[in-house]
């Protein structure tokens, strides 16, 4: 029987479905869910309108309902269709793709332009280091970001270095190579790894990530046209589950540049691909508290746009970044040095970073292990209670305590207004 | 729609009779075998074969069905490919290693591993042996000698050569058997797995399951040469090509490359041509791509390899060893059905570790970094118990539990200094 307790149970639902003729959807008990899930989402809108000072765009009401995957699509559909020297592939990319983002162009465009390679991510990217320089426009796949690893000598050694070292008589810009990434449930090691750290310490690759159906199309346009190789990670779990009113028009968005999502005055967010969604479902929480978040999604990792997080934390004070990747050396390690060199002065509380743990993905302590809405609220009524030390400090030290037993007095300070708070 | 492409094609499928390096056939579809020398298996290690054979189809068909009531997360099925790996654990030693690339399900019930425990891998509860940490369906057994499976294809033929050299050097009497498949062919691993093998003397012996789909790539897009074994012949070592569907061969074969192996002190390589019946995984849908023209083009080869169980079963019905090769398979089948049935229950009752697991087994010992984390980790799910689904998770021992007594004194975990697990 195995979803029913009893045979009457069964009976009753199946009878009354076959009464009713329709499908009737057996809801299944908690104990049965094939995997756990964290913190459940919070019920919000996030479609996006066109940010109409970023993207000019010739019929703003040509409008289609679409996620990534479609948009994606729509995205290679036109960059094949406006330069017919532009190829795609990668695995399994003729019949439509693992992701269903490769739909429909086989058909289209030909086994010449759209086709599958065989089985080595080696050869994928060593093969378009060789096809664009004769001029064309490579589009590789690769089918997970945890696989990239084969390439990471061709991109670290070759793709990223050939214009430098040739003082730009040659360059790689023609390849832009889609990485489907992230956490997606129940994917464990080997299908949820986020891999942008290990490249972000090469110079001469870009690494873009997006967040919405909107910004994919226009930031994928972008980088296949891009004069320098880019990497575009796609964040899986966003494939069907974002989507949004896409203009089907051919449109670009400027790359190495952030976006400010959200004006606030007391704490500044920074994210990027599914983190964004946390981050504003966090700023949402926040707000019931009387917090005003700043929400900045960074799109473009490397090199990545300080100018604009800059000027957002000197105006709050503080910092909050977050992604899945593991903490230690993640892409936060480096926004935070750089931040702690030129925003000293201005901030009231150390960065703080919500990331992933040191260790491999798990495959079933998922919910445990991802930076959710929980922990990134957390840490935002961290950064606000800091200033609260620091005042406390001040005032000690007007009235004459000696640093030593400071942080006693401050300690004690907090724990009874946490107390008073709590109770 | 016509294809547009200017890319010529060299032949569009390869059937049994038409390739160039022959495939080495001892039994017909009737289950007439050609010589009596090819039969080397004895009564009861033929009737568990074909037990096996059968229990590894209907706990698959079991554990499709489990993913379709989203009881488990992930499953590769083995339609067609269940003789692969019982054939060649009945030819090897118990001693052997074995390192898995994901579809070899068969060797692991050859050599004891129970559907209870394949059951308790594929969802990662508390009676999982890597403890939930480790992807659906990645074994990682030491006593029955399989090395740990990853998804990343190819990374383990290197593995082969190395294990293989090991024991060459240290005289023992043991082979590695190396999977892969035809895609994983494709990759650089392979090249340096092979070339090392043989280059430096390894005992292994590498099993290529040629099964025509690499997820949705066909043969035609994976290679243009003849299939993977003559690309031994310049990396210098011995290479045959085995029918799949063929338990009989597949144990010959394995047999004599064993003692090859062992003589000439260097690998021996296998390509075993199949079919993959199901789809690549439960992540898959192969009528996508595997249409009605495609499938058209390929029934000449599928005739000619046809259905393991039921050649093997003929076979045992042509020697007299069953009365009725159906009855068995139903039999058998049952049993297997409701044995799948009892552990899936047990298995959807089972919690997950307690979620500290996670943090465990990065290094042989607990770094300072971990510890801080595990201390932030713990302090948040105390002050938000309702966002985590703890209900799911083993709860964490309290010091008054009497077991608890015995677990908190100095685990051999933390002071454990050699890298392979003591069984191995």
């Amino acid at each position: 029987m195995g979803l029913f307790k009893t045979k009457e149970d069964m009976l009753k639902v199946l009878t009354r479905a076959a009464s009713k003729q329709v499908y009737t959807r057996v809801l299944l008990p908690k104990s049965l869910r094939a995997f756990s899930a964290g913190p459940a989402p919070l019920k919000m809108d996030f479609s996006e309108k066109v940010n109409t000072n970023e993207i000019k765009l010739k019929n703003p009401t040509k409008l289609k309902k679409m996620n990534i995957c479609q948009s994606i699509t729509n995205a290679l559909d036109i960059a094949l269709a406006t330069n017919p020297n532009t190829f795609v592939y990668g695995e399994d990319v003729k019949f439509g793709g693992v992701f269903r983002c490769t739909v429909g162009l086989n058909e289209k465009y030909g086994t010449d332009r759209v086709f599958n390679t065989p089985l080595s991510e080696q050869g994928i990217i060593g093969f378009s280091v060789g096809l664009v320089a004769a001029g064309g426009v490579a589009i590789p796949e690769i089918q997970f970001g945890d696989y990239i690893f084969p390439a990471f000598d061709q991109f670290v050694n070759e793709v990223a270095k050939y214009r430098y070292r040739t003082n730009g008589l040659f360059n790689t810009g023609g390849i832009c190579c889609r990485v489907a990434y992230g956490a997606v449930g129940h994917g464990g090691h080997y299908h949820s790894q986020t891999p942008e750290a290990h490249f972000m310490h090469t110079a001469g690759l870009t690494m873009v990530i997006p967040r919405n159906p909107i910004q994919a199309k226009g930031l994928l346009l972008a980088s296949i046209r891009s004069p320098d190789p880019v990497i575009f990670f796609e964040p899986k779990i966003l494939y069907r589950m974002s989507e949004d009113m896409v203009p089907e028009e051919d449109y670009e968005i400027p790359l190495r540049k952030a976006e400010v999502i959200k004006e606030g005055k007391d704490v500044t967010l920074l994210g990027y691909g599914a983190s964004v969604r946390q981050l504003q479902m966090a700023a949402k929480m926040a707000e019931e508290k009387g917090i005003a978040c700043e929400i900045i999604d960074l799109r473009t990792i490397l090199p990545y746009d300080f100018e604009t997080i800059e000027k957002s934390v000197n105006k709050t004070g503080r910092l909050l970044i977050t992604h899945e990747a593991p903490i230690t050396s993640g892409a936060a390690a480096e926004i935070a040095a750089k931040t702690i060199e030129k925003c000293f002065l201005h901030m009231k509380a150390p960065v703080k970073r919500v990331c992933g743990y040191d260790t491999p993905f798990p495959f079933v302590y998922e919910p445990f292990y991802l930076p959710n809405r929980v922990k990134i609220f957390d840490g935002i009524q961290e950064l606000m209670a800091y200033q609260l030390e620091l005042l406390l400090n001040q005032w000690l030290s007007l009235i004459h305590i000696s640093e030593p037993t400071r942080p006693l007095y401050i300690s004690y300070a907090v724990f009874c207004l946490k107390k008073k708070k709590n109770t | 729609t016509t294809e547009i492409y200017t890319r010529s094609i060299v032949g569009s499928v390869r059937c049994v009779q038409e390739t160039g390096f022959p495939i080495f056939r001892t039994m017909d579809l009737e289950g007439n075998v050609s010589d009596s020398k090819y039969e080397i298996l004895d009564k009861p290690t033929l009737i568990k074969l074909f037990d096996i054979m059968v229990t590894e189809r209907e706990s698959d068909r079991i554990a499709l069905n489990m993913h379709r009531q989203n009881r488990i997360t992930f499953y590769f099925s083995h339609l067609y490919e269940e003789a692969v790996g019982p054939a060649i654990g009945a030819a090897i030693k118990d001693e052997d290693k074995i390192v898995l690339q994901y579809r070899e399900q068969g060797i692991l019930l050859w050599r004891g591993f129970s559907i209870q425990e394949i059951l308790h891998t594929v969802k990662g509860s508390n009676k999982d042996h890597a403890k939930g940490k480790a992807l659906a369906c990645h074994y990682s057994i030491p006593k029955i000698g399989v090395l740990p499976l990853s998804a990343p294809i190819g990374s383990k033929i290197g593995h082969g050569a190395g294990l293989g050299y090991a024991f060459r050097t240290q005289k023992e009497d043991k082979i590695a058997v190396t999977f892969m498949g035809e895609g994983a062919a494709s990759q650089g691993d392979f090249h340096a797995g092979l070339n090392f093998a043989a280059t430096l003397g390894s005992q292994t012996l590498f099993v290529c399951r040629n099964n025509c789909y690499a997820i949705s790539t066909p043969i035609e897009d994976q290679y243009a040469g003849d299939g993977v074994a003559p690309r031994c012949i310049g990396y210098g070592m011995p290479a045959i090509k085995v029918d799949g569907c063929d338990p009989l061969a597949i144990a010959y074969a394995t047999k004599h490359a064993r003692q090859m192996i062992m003589e000439r002190k260097g690998p021996v390589f296998m390509e075993v041509y199949g079919y993959r019946g199901g789809d690549h995984s439960t992540s898959d849908s192969a009528p996508l791509y595997r249409t009605k023209e495609v499938l058209a083009k390929l029934k000449p080869y599928l005739d000619a390899i046809g259905d393991p169980i039921i050649r093997l079963g003929k076979y045992l019905e042509k020697k007299g060893y069953l009365a009725n090769y159906k009855e068995q398979m139903d039999k058998v089948g049952k049993a297997a059905v409701a044995e799948c049935h009892k552990y899936a229950k047990e298995m959807d009752e089972t919690p997950y570790p307690e979620y500290k697991t996670m943090f465990e087994d990065v290094y042989s010992y607990t770094p300072q970094n971990l510890k801080e984390q595990i201390e932030q980790l713990d302090a948040h799910i105390k002050k938000y118990p309702e966002f985590y689904p703890l209900s799911d998770f083993k709860k964490k021992q309290s010091l008054f539990n009497l077991t608890c007594l015995l677990y908190t004194s100095p685990s051999p975990r933390d002071q454990r200094g050699s890298r392979m697990p003591s069984s191995a």
